[in-house]
């Protein structure tokens, strides 16, 4: 495998989502909205705007899966694995979305100023990590946006509105990043568990999406004896 | 309740069809695709050899855009098998391209698959889009581009990197009437040089020249119809 065959289709990721300037701008302003809105409910803005980060970069991510997809065919016609072109998303998407977290977790920690800050800006990583390949597989599966935003706001807006110790929220993609974001204001939360569970679901969704994309790329045809 | 079975008839073959089979560049053999209830085709074959242009005709339905998708490798099919001399180039009747990138990096995205370096894969690019009179100094988002430029770019990205079968669908959609005698004078152009060419093609217009070009016309037909209303 080339690395090039990887960092090619990332850099023209790059700059499809670096023109697409308003989206961006909404991409940051969303968890922003979140977490100012639920400033009056003290820690819990944290974990509130922390979650909602999710919708941005899991959005961006089926947003760049589904535009891709027709191309995507001619470009595994060409000669790419189709791996290697998720991967190349994930790369450009994960270092986005490292970077989104970033800025807001030093708002958060300034705006709030929580008990523990690096456990807060561990948290939002978190749900970073996790958004990028939870939107490609969502954005693998469905036929259109309308059906992969439905989704997003469904898990998400679930994983909202449930506290971390109810046994449903444990199935839940972003539970380990909830839990980090909870103790970074309470300090009295268990993470022991968040971290494995989080890069468990992580490659879990990333599997999915490459099972995915795989089932739907062109036959190989018979070379001609 | 009622079906119809809509399979294929491939008129147009004949003696040549024998010729092709025994050095085809593209072969399909005994094709059958259907969706759900509804078969599309039924023991279609189809072959082109090299330095042959083949044009494939027929009515709305017929199931032309399934065959070529099949021959491309993008479609399975239910039963039969395609064998290739080569590459094939793919050129599908929507644009594949992406909105927000312009024909150069649609190029340089294309290379790494192709085994060519960006340079390379630009170069050829830009004599490949000069051959259709697009202004390759443009660095032009695709989604600000006309209908017809962007199918030059379409159709740029299924020649690029020498492929030895081209498949292409409606490639001249939005084409200007210039454009259009241009693309089948290339046709002409490319099967000289030794590819092999499937054109799918709702109508032919300009009939003289296309028939210079054409070595054969296929006809697909929607063939037989179960249906009671049909029957009558």
């Amino acid at each position: 495998m080339k690395v090039r065959r990887i960092l090619v289709p990332a850099e023209m990721t790059a700059r499809e989502l670096a023109r697409r300037g308003v989206a961006l701008g909404l991409l940051t302003a969303l968890p922003l909205a979140f977490y100012v809105a639920s400033t009056h409910s003290g820690g819990d803005a944290v974990i509130t705007g922390g979650i909602a980060m999710a919708f941005s970069i899991a959005g961006a991510s089926i947003f760049i899966a589904l535009t891709a997809r027709p191309v995507d065919q001619r470009l595994a016609l060409a000669g790419y694995r189709p791996y290697e072109l998720l991967l190349g998303r994930l790369l450009l998407l994960e270092v986005f979305g490292l970077i989104v977290a970033g800025v807001f977790s030093v708002v958060m920690i300034l705006g709030t100023g929580p008990a523990e800050p690096w456990m807060l800006a561990a948290g939002v990583g978190l749900v970073a990590l996790t958004s990028v390949p939870f939107g490609l597989a969502v954005g693998a599966l469905v036929p259109n946006e309308l059906e992969g935003v439905l989704i997003l706001i469904g898990v998400v807006g679930v994983q909202l509105t449930m506290q971390s110790t109810q046994m449903l929220a444990k199935f839940l993609p972003f539970w380990g990043a909830q839990r980090l974001l909870q103790h970074s204001v309470e300090g009295t939360v268990s993470v022991g568990a968040a971290l494995p569970a989080s890069l468990a679901y992580s490659a879990a969704l990333f599997m999915a999406a490459a099972f995915i994309v795989h089932r739907r790329a062109p036959t190989p045809l018979v070379a001609a004896a | 309740m009622s079906t119809v079975e809509t399979p294929l008839l491939l008129e147009g073959a004949g003696d040549h069809e024998l010729t092709a089979a025994r050095c085809a560049a593209l072969e399909a053999r005994a094709i059958r695709k259907s969706y759900g209830d509804r078969v599309v085709l039924d023991d279609a074959s189809l072959s082109v050899h090299a330095g042959e242009a083949v044009a494939i005709t027929g009515e709305n339905g017929a199931g032309k855009s399934t065959l070529l998708r099949i021959c491309s490798g993008l479609i399975r099919p239910d039963s039969g098998h395609v064998s290739v001399r080569g590459r094939v180039g793919f050129c599908p009747q929507e644009p594949g391209l992406f909105d927000l990138l312009s024909a150069d990096e649609h190029f340089a995205l294309f290379a790494p698959a192709l085994g060519m370096t960006r340079e390379q894969a630009i170069g050829e690019g830009h004599d490949l889009l000069a051959e259709f009179c697009f202004p390759t100094a443009e660095h032009t988002q695709c989604r600000r581009l006309s209908g017809g430029s962007r199918q030059k770019v379409n159709l740029a990205l299924a020649l690029l990197g020498a492929p030895s079968v081209l498949l292409l669908d409606e490639p001249y959609q939005g084409f200007d009437h210039g454009s259009y005698v241009s693309f089948w004078e290339h046709v002409a152009r490319w099967t000289d040089a030794g590819l092999g060419v499937i054109v799918v093609t709702h109508l032919l217009e300009e009939t003289a020249l296309v028939e210079d070009v054409v070595d054969r016309v296929v006809e697909m037909r929607i063939a037989r119809c179960q249906d009671e209303d049909c029957r009558q």
